[in-house]
């Protein structure tokens, strides 16, 4: 009935895309870590980084830990998280963390990637 | 009559569960079949899952300190429109405070997320605050190493109001 946390990461322009499946709890560090430093590569112009969440079907306390920490690496990086795909239970829990002040949510992956990049030429 | 048989407790589940770390799930699972088509909406029911969970791992981790031959006990009760899931491990008063905390069992400070963003705080210590804020009421009891918390869910909809 649990299924380990995968990511698939992804660069657009200006963006990278982690796309998150399973389970996010303890058992995710390292799947989530090795992912953002995929996504970034050391690219200090790679501005926003997406966290898409449409695949996750449980997130508990120490996901959330987890998620704090991208967060503030990211933000010591000068980067934006953005979050799609959330379920409304775990919208939610962003809003009463207060995770949703400082990671914009997007209902799904489409409306974040379109909102982010830039149209193609 | 009638007031005395609806605030009289009817027990609908109890079960134990192997202290490992997982098992919050089975815990969860559970549950949720147990209080299904007892009246909790959609959202109201992730809620008391979430909780569930929650409070199940920290009596696993903290309660019990995953040893698995010590058992975490989950009794699940109907009592007039509230449903009480108790969760009870073997860690006396220093059990189920918190994952990661700062100030060690038993005297979890208040997440903020500020402070962890800026490394003031450590980014763990979510589980008793998302316990408190996803059930209408939790209380704590110790009798001996038996700690038991209590989590209430009124199946009416009223008192807690739905936030989505």
């Amino acid at each position: 009935m649990t299924s380990a946390c995968e990511a698939a990461t992804r660069v657009l322009p200006g963006a990278a895309v982690i796309e998150l499946s399973g389970e996010v709890d303890g058992s995710a560090a390292t799947v989530l870590t090795a992912a953002y430093e995929q996504a970034v590569n050391g690219d200090s112009d790679l501005g926003t980084v997406v966290l898409d969440f449409a695949a996750v079907d449980y997130i508990n306390s120490t996901g959330i830990a987890l998620i704090v920490s991208v967060l503030a690496r990211a933000r010591a990086e000068r980067r934006k998280v953005v979050a799609s795909g959330l379920s409304p239970h775990y919208r939610e829990i962003f809003d009463i963390t207060r995770l949703s002040d400082f990671i914009e949510l997007f209902p799904d992956l489409d409306r974040a990637v379109s909102q982010l990049t830039p149209p193609a030429a | 009559m009638t007031q005395v048989a609806r605030s009289t407790p009817r027990r609908l589940d109890a079960f134990t569960l192997a202290s490992e770390p997982g098992n919050e799930r089975l815990a969860l699972a559970r549950v949720a079949g147990t209080v299904q088509g007892l009246g909790l909406s959609e959202a109201r029911l992730e809620r008391l899952k979430t909780a569930v969970a929650e409070a199940t791992m920290n009596a696993i981790e903290h309660g019990n300190g995953n040893r698995a031959e010590i058992p975490v006990e989950v009794e699940v009760t109907q009592k007039g429109d509230e449903i009480v899931v108790a969760i009870s491990d073997q860690g006396g008063e220093n059990a189920g405070a918190g994952d990661g905390d700062s100030t060690g069992p038993g005297g979890q400070e208040e997440p903020d997320l500020v402070r962890k963003l800026d490394g003031e705080q450590s980014p763990r210590g979510w589980g008793l605050f998302l316990i408190r804020n996803m059930v209408d009421a939790m209380h704590v009891t110790t009798d001996g190493q038996r700690h038991t918390i209590w989590l209430t869910m009124r199946t009416g909809g009223a008192a807690h109001d739905e936030r989505m």
